[in-house]
């Protein structure tokens, strides 16, 4: 058997809350234990190593794999934009071990077949580990229910109509009461259908654009349903996507009544306000839900520190360069984002004051593993977990530039900032992967 | 031969009047008061361009912009191309961006757009060595009317500071109203703008705009009105209940005409829907400046391709 022994860091786990100083030991592929170790110690204590590696963690923070919820890999059907092999490579990059993969694919991800693909696909690439979250209906058309209790078995991790929130309030109601039978979150777009169709965030910017607006009422009117719903059924309902100050508050009142409500934000959406994307019609600030104001953003992060929502996701889409080179009414929603939602959250929120070191750490990991109901064995340092690891510098600061991303697409609006805080290795399922060895051979 | 100077004036490009300083709006004014000379002339025609290749490149059906910009640069012995594309062709033809840089491969020096997608000339300003002038760009902005529009009120009325201008009808989805309020502000003067709730952005008050949804509460306040065209579609699309109503609440007639201040400047940046938005006998009367505010179009027009060109050239 492998072992890999990661010496010196400052070892992070929100799960238990642990901080301090500490060596993790991987055998086989999970963690098998926490503390101050020696070389000899392992050796002694495992008989029948093969290989033990040493990984050197001094000045380093070590936590758990970072897990995304929400991220578009484009397989089946839509391989040009991402395939799952990519994403899983890219994750690697951004300290990502686990990935949910959504189902606005074409199909949709619906069927066994296309759960059991995406799992195969995330098998042989041997990078990060990748979940499919499936359609909460067939071909994410709101009208009848995809198998749900199939899909589980095949590996559904939770359930969602992606980017479409279910259109009809009788479909949605009984999608819930359907999935609270299973162990399964249903992830609900937080965007009302009927009132979303615009460019980029309603209000002063967008009037100032000409560009049509989605307003924050959009939200608001699909998280309140939801939460209604939630709390009729019972059912785990998940605010995909958070972005303005009503729907945190929607879900804040929700949670404060005991609905089994879970919510989320993303990285970008902490990042930039819709006064950026009014500056030059960059294509690549064109995201879905859109960035909102000032205010929204100041209410995300008051609901990441009040614990309203607890998870934060990449969002991650590829979108190929000559379809983000058009008007911004006509280019696609959505911006990579793997590699930088790491160095977002460290840099506009840890460094901000507005979250602390621990607590940002655990809405990337254990909160977003126990949304997908893969907490048993991600998301956490403990023995027994897969041996997924991220080693990242607080203080590595970088610029976000072509070059410096893996991802093939290079479509996001960080292009030119900077960031603080960056992945420099990663262990996943016993391998390791040194990202400054593995950029510098690239170049 | 014309004097241009171009001390102030230093872009390649006129994409939007929000962008630009109250100086430079002044500057291109007074440069077009020097070009209205030329269509008073016998032969109208003056050098400023020659040798220079000017495409109008429009996505949206027009007919007083598109002859507009084609007679001013002709008058500036430009030589002329035209490409009208179906609105939709970029969706799955050749981009934007690609019909462009193929157009200037072929040398074109000044890429006159309209089209229906907000910020699409920014997008080819970025993309092209190429003057780029916005003719309208979907509900952005639409620079040269806005200052055709300045342009008229000045000659008429003199100095903008001070004067109260009115913007009357669907504010929202109008890119002659952001284009003139962004101007009409830089220049000092108080901008209302008047219309049911639906078609008025309220968020305009933060630009330090007057808001009104009543008309008639109106009517004394202001030294202009410029009345916009009402689109049927947005009747169909449940912003107004009628154009019945419409007109009975935001209609100008002789009877609100009179309620006017004496000597009220009656404009619409055309193409007019008689009846509906403004009635047969203010479009034609005394007050109305509406055909003054086309023939003046052409000199802002040609001193906006000059400027332009100027600055490219010196860059």
């Amino acid at each position: 058997m492998d072992a890999i022994l990661v010496k010196g860091g400052r070892v992070i786990d929100p799960a238990s809350g642990f901080d301090g100083e500490a060596d993790v030991v991987v055998l086989g592929g999970r963690i098998a234990a926490v503390g101050k170790f020696g070389e000899q110690d392992v050796r002694g204590q495992y008989r029948s190593l093969d290989h033990l590696q040493i990984v050197d963690a001094r000045h380093l923070v070590v936590c758990p794999g970072l897990v995304d919820l929400r991220c578009h890999v484009g397989e089946p059907g839509k391989d040009s934009e991402e395939t799952v092999a990519h994403a899983a490579e890219v994750a690697i990059h951004g300290g990502f071990t686990t990935v949910a993969a959504m189902p606005d694919t074409d199909p949709a991800l619906d069927t066994v077949a296309s759960a059991l693909l995406v799992r195969r696909q995330s098998e042989q690439a041997g990078f990060a580990d990748v979940h499919p979250v499936c359609a909460l209906t067939r071909n994410r058309a709101g009208e009848e229910l995809a198998e749900v209790g199939q899909l589980v078995e095949a590996g559904a991790v939770a359930f969602s109509d992606e980017q479409r929130a279910v259109d009809a309030p009788a479909t949605l109601l009984r999608a819930m009461a359907y999935v609270s039978m299973f162990d399964r979150a249903v992830i609900e777009f937080s965007q009302d259908p009927a009132l979303s169709g615009g460019a980029m965030n309603a209000g002063y910017e967008a009037m100032l654009a000409g560009l049509p607006g989605i307003p924050s009422v959009a939200e608001e009117l699909a998280v309140a349903r939801a939460c209604m719903f939630a709390r009729e059924t019972g059912c785990h309902y998940h605010a995909a996507l958070l972005t303005t100050r009503n729907g945190v508050r929607a879900v804040k009142r929700a949670q404060r009544l005991g609905v089994r409500v879970t919510a989320e934000a993303g990285a970008l959406h902490l990042a930039f306000t819709d006064a950026e994307v009014r500056k030059a019609y960059d294509t690549n600030f064109k995201l879905f839900p859109p960035l909102r104001t000032r205010d929204d953003v100041e209410w995300l992060k008051r609901g990441l520190r009040e614990g309203v929502i607890t998870c934060i996701s990449s969002s991650h889409r590829g979108v190929a360069p000559q379809d983000k080179e058009l008007e911004f009414g006509t280019a696609p929603f959505g911006a990579v984002s793997l590699e930088t939602t790491l160095g977002v959250v460290l840099t506009h929120l840890v460094r901000t004051g507005d979250l602390s070191l621990v607590d940002a750490i655990g809405r990337l990991t254990i909160h977003p593993a126990r949304v997908l109901r893969l907490d048993s064995r991600k998301g956490a340092i403990q023995p027994g977990h897969d041996g997924d690891l991220c080693l990242f510098d607080p203080l590595d600061e970088w610029e976000v530039t072509p070059a410096a991303l893996t991802s093939f697409k290079k479509n996001t609006p960080l292009l030119g900032q900077r960031l603080k805080g960056r992945a420099r290795q990663v262990v996943t399922r016993g391998r390791v992967f040194d990202l400054r060895a593995l950029a510098a051979a690239a170049k | 031969m014309l004097e241009t100077p171009t001390r102030t004036w230093t872009r390649k490009d006129l994409l939007g009047l929000e962008e630009l300083a109250r100086d430079e709006i002044l500057h291109l004014l007074d440069t077009a008061r020097g070009f209205a000379e030329i269509s008073t002339r016998s032969i109208k025609k003056a050098p400023a361009l020659r040798g220079k290749v000017v495409l109008n490149l429009f996505f949206e059906p027009s007919t007083r912009t598109k002859t507009s910009f084609s007679l001013a640069a002709q008058r500036l012995s430009a030589d002329l191309v035209d490409i009208v594309k179906e609105a939709s062709s970029s969706v799955k033809g050749e981009s934007l961006v690609d019909t462009a840089r193929n157009v200037e491969a072929m040398g074109v020096d000044i890429v006159v757009v309209r089209h229906q997608q907000a910020g699409a000339p920014a997008l080819l300003a970025r993309s092209l060595k190429a003057s780029v002038i916005n003719a309208g760009d979907g509900t952005h902005e639409h620079p040269t009317q806005a200052l055709l529009d300045l342009y008229t009120i000045r000659d008429k009325l003199g100095e903008l500071a001070g004067r109260k201008i009115a913007l009357v009808g669907d504010i929202t989805h109008s890119r002659v109203a952001r284009s003139n309020i962004w101007a009409l502000r830089k220049l000092g003067a108080e901008v209302g703008v008047i219309g049911p709730r639906t078609l008025v952005p309220g968020a305009l008050r933060e630009l330090g705009v007057n808001v009104h949804y009543h008309l008639d509460e109106a009517l004394g306040h202001y030294d202009v009105f410029n009345i916009l065209r009402i689109q049927l579609e947005r009747q169909r699309r449940g912003m107004f209940p009628s154009v019945r109503e419409y007109n009975a609440l935001y209609g100008i007639d002789l009877r609100r005409l009179k309620r006017m201040k004496p000597g009220v400047l009656i404009m619409h940046p055309g193409p007019i829907n008689r009846g509906v938005e403004i009635s047969h006998d203010v479009a034609d009367g005394p007050n109305s400046v509406i055909l003054q505010q086309v023939a003046n179009g052409l000199a802002v027009r040609m001193a906006a391709m000059v400027l332009t060109q100027n600055a490219r050239e010196s860059a």
